[in-house]
């Protein structure tokens, strides 16, 4: 049916324990109610995406596991997501450190202004005061897991403004690596990169989820296809239809999934 | 009519823009020439004739003129000395105040005041920054000058006395509220709407998604602002501060009506003195001869230290944004 899109292989694996489970997940902006009941389990170690629309309200939902969303007084979420036995929404969570533990990728880079080096410290530094030498090891090993190392090993004080787009958008991967988080969310990452740069976020993206359970939020279908394990496929603030990727997109059960995945509508 | 032909036989025949003679091309070019050419011609004239009405003042006192600290009108004996310390002294009070005050001001504003809050504030820095300066110097004297007296400089001055350096520094002769300190008070507010409302600009300006990513990492609001915006909004920041600076610098009604105008170099910031552009204000009416040459030649003065704060300033922005 879709022979335009390449599905790799993925393994999933069913019996992985839930890392994030959205129960009855409703939110607003103001009055205007952006997202209606979401139920989801994220499997812990696995690539879930997150497709549909703009303005389905995937970016929304992304934004409540980390708590983003508090930045703005007139945003609320009610009901459940549950991390390690915590309800994330309710207000007994320390937000910051909830952050530390929940990475987040944005759709465009966002280097600090401040050195490469600093750049991946900055997060490591804000939780712990590793010794020196520690703290080196883990900026290299944070730049080398995300295939930086080699381009920047040189130039580590030097301002991480003036690398290319993609260079620094594996910075900001490299920076939220580096803090050892369970979970990665990854807002539409290649949405602001070349093709070149893209293939080695999407190159990157395979490698962590050995290490880390990882959310991403694309428009790009062939994206979703290829790198990831379970789909949810959203339209107007509710999820139609969840899935592993490949029945979503070989053999969805809902129409409107079938629709969006083939390029009808969307 | 006309359009009815023009239309029939529009599509057979398209007409072809014919260039126009140049002749309103060159009268635009040599206007607009002439315009950019006259900022040029005005800062020649001026700086010329501040070198060629202070020269009788250089060529009497020399170098001395810069470092004397005599100003005796009676004996036609001028020094800058003082009025270039107290000009300095106040700019700089003028910053230590200004600035902290300032950046709070647009951090809060930009970071972490309510809606029905930021409006108020951001109408009355603009207000604020309108505020014609012989306003600020009428309130300085009627009402900041003798609160001060009372409330800051007689305690202050019955704590520090015998005390090493801040004896000196801190300690009034006549605690009248007049003085150097006043004058970088009075200065400080003056400020405050340019540098807060510039510098609140550019924290807007700065993408959300920065600021996001910021926060997203586990950083508190402090860290975010520390770290992160304002470290962004470095160079303009800088740039806003220099603008005060400037302003802190020239500034003369406000500082006249405060600084006390004393020709005495004081050691303390508590007493009176004066800065070059209060001493000109001061003096203009009744110079002449030498006296007006060596108002003159304060002018000159002035005019060279606001040029090298700018190229300062020019150069501190040039190395922030290379790094």
């Amino acid at each position: 049916m879709l022979s335009t899109l390449e599905l790799s292989p993925q393994t999933l694996d069913a019996d992985a324990p839930v890392r994030i489970a959205v129960k009855n997940l409703d939110f607003y902006y103001g009055e205007h109610k952006a997202l209606k009941s979401i139920n989801l389990d994220f499997r812990d170690r696995h690539v879930t995406a997150l497709i549909g629309p703009s303005g389905c309200g995937k970016s929304t939902l992304l934004r409540i596991f980390n708590r983003i969303y508090s930045l703005y007084p007139e945003q609320r979420a009610t009901g459940e997501v549950m991390l390690d036995g915590r309800n994330v929404i309710s207000n007994e969570v320390d937000v910051n450190e909830l952050r530390s533990r929940i990475g987040m990728v944005f759709q465009k880079p966002t280097p600090f202004p401040m050195s490469i080096y600093d750049n991946v410290a900055f997060g490591i530094r804000l939780y712990e005061k590793p010794p020196k030498s520690e703290l080196d090891d883990r900026v290299e090993g944070a730049l080398r897991r995300s295939a930086l190392w080699d381009e920047v090993k040189d130039k580590l004080k030097s301002s991480g403004m003036g690398l290319s787009g993609g260079q620094q958008q594996r910075l900001c991967i490299a920076r939220t690596i580096a803090q050892k988080p369970e979970v990665i969310l990854f807002d539409e990452p290649t949405s602001a990169l070349d093709p070149i740069s893209t293939g080695k976020v999407e190159d990157l993206l395979e490698q962590l989820k050995s290490d880390f359970t990882i959310v991403i939020v694309t428009h790009n279908m062939q994206q979703a296809a290829r790198i990831s394990q379970y789909t949810a496929f959203m339209y107007l603030g509710e999820v139609i239809e969840f899935a592993p990727t490949n029945t979503i997109f070989m053999n969805p059960h809902k129409k409107q999934t079938q629709d969006y995945v083939t390029g009808r509508f969307g | 009519m006309t359009a009815a032909t023009d239309m029939m036989t529009g599509p057979a025949a398209p007409a072809i823009r014919k260039t126009p003679k140049g002749t309103f091309d060159i009268v635009f070019r040599n206007a607009s020439f002439i315009a950019a050419l006259m900022v040029l011609v005005l800062l020649a004239g001026i700086m010329l004739s501040m070198i060629i009405g202070g020269w009788p003042a250089f060529r009497e006192f020399g170098l001395g003129f810069v470092t004397s600290s005599v100003w005796d009108t009676q004996n036609d004996q001028y020094g800058a000395w003082p009025a270039i310390v107290g000009t300095l002294s106040t700019a700089l009070i003028a910053l230590v105040i200004g600035v902290p005050l300032s950046l709070g001001i647009a951090v809060y504003l930009t970071q972490l005041a309510p809606a029905w809050f930021k409006q108020p504030v951001s109408t009355a820095i603009e207000l604020l920054a309108a505020v014609p300066s012989i306003i600020y110097g009428m309130w300085g004297l009627f009402v900041f000058v003798p609160l001060f007296a009372a409330y800051v400089q007689i305690p202050l001055s019955n704590i520090v006395e015998g005390l090493p350096i801040v004896g000196t520094v801190l300690y009034s002769r006549s605690p009248s509220g007049l003085g150097i300190l006043t004058a970088g008070f009075i200065l400080a507010f003056m400020i405050v709407p340019f540098i807060a409302s510039i510098t609140r600009d550019m924290l807007e300006q700065i993408p959300s998604v920065l600021r996001e990513s910021a926060y997203g990492i586990g950083a508190t609001t402090w860290e975010v602002v520390r770290h992160v915006l304002v470290p962004q909004a470095g160079v303009s920041i800088i740039g806003a501060i220099m603008l005060g600076l400037g302003r802190a610098l020239g500034e003369t009604m406000a500082v006249t009506f405060v600084v006390g105008n004393a020709n005495r170099l004081s050691a303390s910031i508590m007493d009176p003195g004066s800065t070059i552009a209060s001493r000109i204000a001061n003096e203009f009416n009744e110079a002449m001869g030498l006296q007006m040459n060596a108002l003159i030649a304060l002018g000159c003065i002035l005019f060279f230290v606001t040029f090298v704060v700018l190229v300062i300033a020019r150069i501190l922005v040039s190395r922030v944004k290379s790094y």
